[in-house]
């Protein structure tokens, strides 16, 4: 793992937050936080509970803009850019609490995901020349191969709400690998699956990183975190404590005082 | 400027009762984020059971205006108990439809007891009309002026300084920590459903001596009453105020400078107006939830 | 497969059919369904609702009325210009008022219905105010005018047909996909990069489109309007429609637009309580079948068809 972080160390960071700070009327969620990340490496980002997670992560996604400090992607600033623009620059995220589009059936949620990279509008559609016909076949088969992917594709036309938990997560990341990204941010994956799915889970991004997307999650569970990530990141009270591998985080004593050391 | 003078006062009138009805619109909106297509039917109910209480069962002038408040309330609460509270998903959309749906029904209902014609009611007091500086000033419209002060003032005290009226901003705050600490969130909405309603009818029992009243009226002055709520700033009682008597002092101007046929108009254009330039009206200080 | 059997359902019911009351009265029901089809793309499947959406059918009927009627223009040259000054009109309401929550919405399209309504009444020049606007030519295609109550029968129909069809192809696509996305999660649905204040503009417009078109149609076949046809309650009357047929149904605005059109023809004493009517049913659907009528019935069945097959589920969260 660490040749790997040697090898990665030379290419320029994906991603770059510089001193990002975001403050909620009086509470401050994250004060001068900064990291970066090498393509192709996984990289987690555990604390407690309030530590600024999400803010982090709804940052990094242009949900709303840092009070200061930056976010660079690829080289390009992130600030000022809508959600959808940086979607089709090529980041993707999932949610904490699973946002499925409930009344529509496993594929067509995977269908949704492969919007940024089709362009079929309302014209094409009323018309529906050979191109669009073409364009919809190539979106059914790409989204056939990711739920195969994830495992899903015995259940392609079941309604989405009608899935169990765990299975919704899973389609929620074929969902978002559907927008062909990157960059991938994971809030808390592994939260509410069972220990037959989280293992399932740590294997399914192993092998995304395998195809080229660099992940970022948020997660609470330790085995899976310190099993595959190459770097972490330490929040605590909005700040960053700690960043390194899993092997120097396990042995920083702030760390283990302020969060590991509850064990 | 005797002319102007003139205008401000009608203006002023008129926008005195926006105020009430943008009024209504704020507390509902503040303690339950709900916007109530139906707040203008309250004012129409109130109008009209003013007149028929006060004029037509010559009831005295207090007792027909405690009653007509309380029995637009009591609509208000069934409004809440019946259609509200049962609605399972609280999609914009279906609580828009539901209480279009019950601005209808009202209005309907409105029609068969009142019938199609218009109605009004004499004025509060028989007094001659003022002047002041050429312009005439009919007392009717210091009554109007002063229930209105009156009314501002006594909800600026309930929720600053009543228990309930913290209870109640504790629920628009976080319902659920306020449900934790004890306060009955369920009965605080009933609560500001009873007193947005009792609001439109103060409006109603308003407008009654000054105009015409008739079953249709309601959805007019119910968008009017919108507009004023924007033009101050959706959740503030103050921009309820201001943006009441703006849009009155505005429309009066319009009228007299332009044309009479330009009066419903200049509601709706400053709607649009305020919503491209700045959703968080006048005095509203939180940012318009967009999404 | 089901629009042709459709289009042959209306062919034989144009030959088979003889009075001229059952013709206009299908013919009608032929106009609401556009206007209910219009507004089911919006409520239904942008989950946005216009409360003026009368607005819309007047200017298409008044804009080629005026330009047919007043100036001698042909209907067909007239036809583009109603639809185009209809969707202009949409896109510059719809502007402001689709980035906010869908209450702004609500209230600007019930002030924007209002306001055409006075504007139409108050314009008497151009519109002739409340005694209407009459001499309003038929449609022809060369030397065949289509004034005869069969060949209007044909003319909105086909426009029907043609709608069903253009609407099943975009709920069925990447753009109407997008949209039900927008209906279920926006939070999720701008995660996937979907541009939703565009897109919910552009149904917007293409609901005012539709509406346009059938005021076109109606002016031409009844050649005489009135403000009355384009009030308040005609906007309710279009929302109640979807609301019965059932939001996100295209084939459920055929149904509300039959009923809404039959109901006062087949209960004399109904228009009295019209509005009590409307009133109760827009909430009483709302209140337990938040999907309209036929989607809740289906999902209703649907779930106790489920409830032996598939494996059990875990309840979310």
């Amino acid at each position: 793992m660490s040749d790997r972080n040697a090898e990665l160390g030379s290419l320029p960071p994906l991603l770059r937050v510089e001193s990002v700070s975001k403050a909620f009327g009086g509470i401050q969620a994250l004060h001068e936080v900064s990291f970066e990340v090498a393509p192709g490496t996984i990289h987690a980002v555990i604390g407690p509970n309030g530590a600024g997670k999400t803010t982090l992560f709804n940052i990094i996604t242009g949900a709303y803009p840092p009070d200061e400090g930056g976010v660079v992607y690829a080289q390009q600033e992130v600030r000022g850019r809508k959600v959808h623009e940086l979607v089709s620059l090529g980041i993707a995220r999932t949610f904490q609490n699973v946002e499925l589009f409930g009344n529509m059936s496993v594929l067509e949620n995977v269908l949704v995901g492969q919007h940024v990279r089709t362009r079929c509008g309302f014209l094409g559609a009323i018309v529906r020349g050979p191109w669009v016909r073409r364009e919809e076949r190539q979106m059914r088969e790409y989204s056939m191969e990711l739920l195969e992917f994830v495992g899903l594709d015995g259940v392609a036309d079941h309604r989405s709400s009608d899935l169990p938990f765990g299975w919704q997560r899973f389609l929620e990341i074929a969902r978002a690998l559907a927008t062909r990204p990157h960059l991938l941010l994971l809030d808390e994956p592994a939260s509410g699956l069972n220990a037959v799915e989280t293992h399932r889970l740590g294997e399914l991004l192993e092998e995304i990183r395998k195809r080229g997307v660099t992940l970022v999650l948020v997660e609470h569970d330790m085995s899976l975190t310190m099993g595959i990530s190459d770097r972490i990141l330490v929040l605590h009270q909005g700040k960053k404590l700690a960043e390194g591998t899993p092997r120097e985080i396990q042995a920083n004593e702030a760390v283990i005082s302020a969060y590991l050391g509850k064990e | 400027m005797q002319e102007f003078l003139q205008y401000l006062f009608s203006g002023v009138t008129n926008g005195a009762i926006y105020a009430v009805i943008a009024l209504g619109f704020t507390m509902l909106y503040k303690s339950t984020g709900l916007i109530n297509f139906a707040q203008g039917e309250f004012v129409m109910l109130g109008a009209l059971s003013m007149i028929t209480l006060w004029s037509g069962f010559e009831l005295s002038l207090p007792l027909a205006f405690l009653l007509t408040i309380a029995g637009v309330s009591v609509v208000g609460i069934i409004l809440e108990r019946l259609a509200i509270r049962s609605v399972r998903k609280p999609h914009p959309i279906v609580l828009i439809i539901i209480t279009i749906g019950a601005s209808i029904l009202l209005r309907g209902v409105a029609m068969l007891g009142w019938g199609k014609d218009a109605h009004s009611s004499p004025a509060f007091s028989r007094n001659e009309p003022f002047e002041v500086a050429g312009a005439t000033l009919l007392p009717q419209s210091l009554w109007i002026l002063g229930i209105v002060l009156v009314i501002v003032t006594a909800l600026h005290f309930f929720t600053r300084g009543t228990l309930t009226g913290k209870a109640m901003q504790a629920c628009a705050i976080n319902k659920r920590a306020a449900w934790l600490l004890g306060i009955p969130s369920e009965t605080m909405v009933l609560l500001a459903f009873a007193m947005s309603a009792g609001m439109g009818a103060v409006g109603g029992i308003l407008i009654a001596p000054i105009s015409m009243s008739s079953y249709d009226m309601g959805m007019t002055l119910g968008l009017k009453g919108f507009c004023a709520a924007m033009l101050g700033g959706l959740g503030s009682s103050w921009g309820a105020v201001l943006g009441g008597l703006l849009l009155g002092i505005l429309e009066a101007l319009g009228v007299g400078f332009f044309s009479s046929s330009l009066k419903d108009g200049i509601a709706f254009l400053l709607l649009l107006l305020i919503l491209y330039v700045r959703p968080a009206g006048i005095l509203g200080a939180r940012a318009v939830h967009r999404f | 497969m089901r629009n042709i059997l459709f289009a042959v359902a209306i062919l034989l019911a144009g030959l088979g059919i003889s009075s001229p009351y059952h013709f206009q009265l299908l013919t009608f029901i032929g106009i609401h369904t556009l206007l209910a089809l219009g507004l089911n793309m919006l409520m239904g499947y942008a989950g946005q609702i216009s409360l003026g959406h009368a607005a819309f059918y007047g200017i298409g009927a008044y804009t080629t009325a005026i330009l047919t009627a007043h100036f001698n223009w042909s209907p067909w040259l007239a036809l583009p210009a109603a639809l185009f000054l209809a969707v202009l009109i949409a896109f510059l309401v719809a502007l402001p008022m689709l980035k906010l929550s869908g209450y702004y919405l609500g209230m600007g399209t019930l002030g924007f219905g209002m306001i055409t309504y006075v504007l139409i009444r108050e314009w008497s020049g151009f519109t002739g105010g409340d005694s209407g606007l009459v001499g309003i030519p038929p449609l022809e295609i060369g030397p065949v005018s289509l004034s005869s109550g069969r060949a209007c029968f044909y003319v909105v129909w086909g426009t029907v047909v043609l709608g069903f069809i253009v609407c099943e192809r975009l709920v069925n696509s990447r753009v109407g996909r997008a949209l039900r996305a927008i209906h279920d999660s926006e939070q999720a649905a701008c995660a996937m990069g979907i541009n939703t204040a565009q897109l919910k503009i552009s149904v917007f417009m293409l609901s005012a489109f539709l509406a346009a078109l059938a005021g076109f149609l109606y002016a031409h076949l009844v050649s005489f309007i009135s403000p009355n046809t384009f009030d308040f309650l005609t906007s309710i009357r279009i929302v109640t429609m979807v609301v019965i047929g059932g939001m996100a149904s295209i084939w459920g605005s055929l149904l509300g637009a039959t009923l809404i059109t039959l109901l006062p023809e087949w209960l004399h004493i109904f228009s009295d309580y019209e509005m009590v009517v409307y009133g109760l049913v827009l909430m009483v659907i709302m209140i337990f079948l938040p999907q309209g009528l036929t989607r809740g019935l289906l999902d209703i069945y649907e779930r106790s068809k489920r409830r032996a097959g598939v494996p059990s589920t875990t309840a979310k969260g």
